[in-house]
């Protein structure tokens, strides 16, 4: 009798979530081994991250505070997934929608109940806006979505710089960086947490339903997999593509709206947060799956969160960074690992 | 007169960046890989030759240990993607984040510190007295003429002009062909990716010891990402990288010139160009010459791992 290791085309998926959790202890484990050799106590570190996080209301809300964004940039980015394509853009797109929605809420006056919807709209506007250019080079002339997106994020950051310390500066408060708060706020939920925390995962829940139960979605699955097939079988995967991607935008844009009028009160240089790029790795952990949007960015708020607290002790956030692409890689290799599965191949057939 | 010959040292220095980081890209993708991770590595490579200059003020030798550096990084990026044949994209997508993370908590501790030893001009004799081109192009770094011209060549003359290069190509068009007729397709994939990514450090290095000679956090902005995109443009031929990174670092130039004379454009717009010139590079020619839609340059296997024993 004998073993040999064979390669499935999908893997099992009680394997692939085991990987996944190895993959993810692996990485935070290296993680530590680094930062024990840089001379601090990664156990101490983590227990102290774990309580800080757990142990207050206050730990908590900033969890909830944090994960509001992710939730959105990570379903922005899955979306695409979905048809196969990569929106590296949704940094680009927050800003768009942080932009709009900024400039709506300092230029336009009204009663708070109507500017909230109008500051979305103006989000949601803003981040299909920005996506409009790699949606129409994807979809009629088939330019790599990867690149044009991710260029425009360059942009984007730029503008919003240029206005928040150009044109809208706050004159008053002697800031150079930012512009005046903006009066329209997202009402507290809970502790520091606004509303914005359950519209994303509402939005996050009604992209499901409509990804998985409806015949479109169906077809944008079929498009992804399949795109010869699925034009074959009628399926007008062009617009689809226009579909899903400006959907894509529009999530990623209303995170940034939200942004804006829930937890920073104002537009600034560097309002996202690089939570643009944290929504690739969100979108990677959840896969394809919507609900497992909402647990990786969960899990991402709370490395986020723990960025924060390590700060105190005198590492960087940037270090954060290097973790994060820490477990992206590893999660990728364990990803391919999951396809293999030790067979035993009999001596009759062999 | 003075404002071309401006113009064009601030290109060379500036295109010289993407350059270095674009004919690393061209041989990881001629064998078959994408590496996203150019950005991160550049990063590393960046922070690597100041840190190395500030003990030992060397140019030479910061440059050298930036290439080990990249060439550590691309290892580790070429074990996972050749060898396990993770996914490329988010492995290159990772390495991007490690390295930026990784030189950004790194290079902290030298933050706006000058770099103690930089490339010094190398005056070639005669031809740096040509009006307007000569001091633009002969009284540059010797990195210069490492970048745009011993290195595009060599890499050319590899690549199309001997069987070790016929080799390279087919195993990123055919990579079944290429291991049915005994090249060894992980080897030779693995070398060139790691070697490329030691090419993307080394571009890295370029941006602290001749271009911008000091370490800040985000030093790289982009051009990691523009550099990939320079490759599809010049539709992976190492002398259309050295030429189409010329045309960039003029925009670039174009940018610094305009911000120096005070043009009346904001210097956020002219940062800008960059960036919107690398959209409409990448995107005006596919439009304009339908036809290249069809005879996409791009290596067939690009992109995909090679698995000898799936059936």
């Amino acid at each position: 009798m004998a073993w040999r290791l064979q390669r499935f085309p999908s893997p099992k998926p009680s394997v692939a979530i085991a990987v996944r959790v190895a993959a993810i202890m692996l990485a935070l484990i290296v993680g530590g081994v680094v930062v024990a050799v840089s001379g601090h106590n990664p156990l101490a570190l983590g227990g102290q991250v774990i309580t800080s996080t757990f142990g207050s209301s206050f730990g908590l809300e900033d969890l909830g505070l944090l994960a509001t964004p992710l939730i959105l940039t990570g379903l922005a980015v899955m979306i695409t997934r979905r048809i196969g394509l990569w929106n590296i853009g949704a940094e680009g797109q927050f800003y768009a929608g942080a932009l709009a929605a900024a400039a709506i809420g300092l230029f336009v006056e009204g009663p708070a109940w109507l500017m909230l919807p109008a500051m979305f709209l103006a989000g949601v506007a803003g981040g299909m806006a920005w996506i409009t250019i790699p949606t129409l080079a994807r979809a009629f002339v088939g330019v790599n979505e990867l690149i044009t997106t991710l260029l425009l994020n360059f942009v984007a950051t730029l503008l919003v710089y240029y206005f928040a310390t150009g044109p809208w500066r706050d004159r008053g408060a002697g800031t150079l960086g930012s512009t005046p708060r903006i009066r329209y706020e997202m009402p507290e939920l809970w502790g520091m947490v606004h509303w914005g925390f359950a519209i994303a995962v509402a939005l996050t829940v009604l992209v499901a339903a409509v990804l998985s139960f409806t015949r479109w979605g169906y077809e944008v699955r079929i498009s992804g997999a399949n795109p010869e097939n699925a034009l074959y079988a009628g399926i007008p995967v062009r617009r689809r593509i226009i579909a899903v991607m400006l959907l894509s935008g529009a999530v990623a844009g209303i995170a940034g709206m939200l942004e804006v009028a829930g937890t920073v009160h104002r537009l600034q240089g560097g309002i996202s947060n690089n939570f643009g790029y944290l929504g690739i790795i969100v979108a990677v952990l959840a896969r394809t799956s919507c609900l497992g949007v909402l647990a990786a960015a969960a899990l991402m708020a709370f490395i986020l969160n723990a960025g924060i607290i390590l700060q105190t002790q005198g590492l960087t956030t940037s270090a954060i960074v290097a973790l994060t692409g820490l477990v992206l890689m590893f999660t990728a290799i364990g990803d391919e690992f999951a396809h293999y599965r030790l067979v035993r191949t009999d001596r009759v057939t062999a | 007169m003075d404002l071309i010959t401006g113009l064009l040292t601030t290109a060379v220095l500036a295109g010289g960046v993407l350059a270095l980081a674009a004919l690393g890209e061209v041989i990881c993708q001629r064998v078959g890989v994408v590496n996203l991770g150019v950005e991160g590595l550049m990063a590393l490579g960046a922070v690597t030759a100041v840190a190395v200059t500030i003990s030992v003020p060397n140019p030479s030798i910061g440059f050298a240990a930036a290439l080990l550096v990249g060439l550590c990084f691309g290892m580790v990026f070429a074990v996972a993607t050749v060898l396990f044949r993770a996914n490329q994209v988010l492995c290159g997508l990772a390495l991007t984040l490690m390295g930026t993370g990784l030189a950004a908590t790194v290079g902290r501790a030298f933050s706006g510190m000058p770099a103690k030893a930089t490339f010094q001009p190398v005056i070639v004799p005669y031809l740096s007295e040509i009006p307007i081109l000569g001091p633009a192009f002969f009284s540059q770094n010797v990195l210069v003429y490492l970048i745009f011209i011993i290195v595009p060549v060599a890499i050319h003359c590899l690549m199309f002009k001997t069987r070790h290069g016929l080799n390279m190509r087919a195993v990123g068009e055919n990579p079944a062909a290429a291991d049915a007729a005994g090249i060894p397709v992980l080897a030779m994939r693995f070398w060139y990716v790691s070697l490329g990514a030691a090419l993307a450090a080394g571009a890295g290095a370029y941006l602290t010891l001749a271009f911008v000679p000091s370490w800040s956090d985000g030093i790289v902005a982009g051009r990691g990402w523009i550099a990939v995109a320079l490759v599809i443009f010049a539709r992976y031929r190492p002398l259309n990288v050295v030429m189409a990174a010329l045309l960039f670092g003029l925009i670039t130039a174009l940018g610094y010139v305009g911000q120096a004379r005070n043009w009346p454009v904001t210097p956020a717009l002219l940062g800008m160009l960059p960036y919107l010139g690398t959209l409409g590079f990448i995107i005006v020619p596919v439009i304009v010459l339908h036809r290249m839609r069809q005879l996409s340059a791009a290596p067939a296997a690009l992109g995909m791992p090679y698995f000898r024993d799936v059936r």
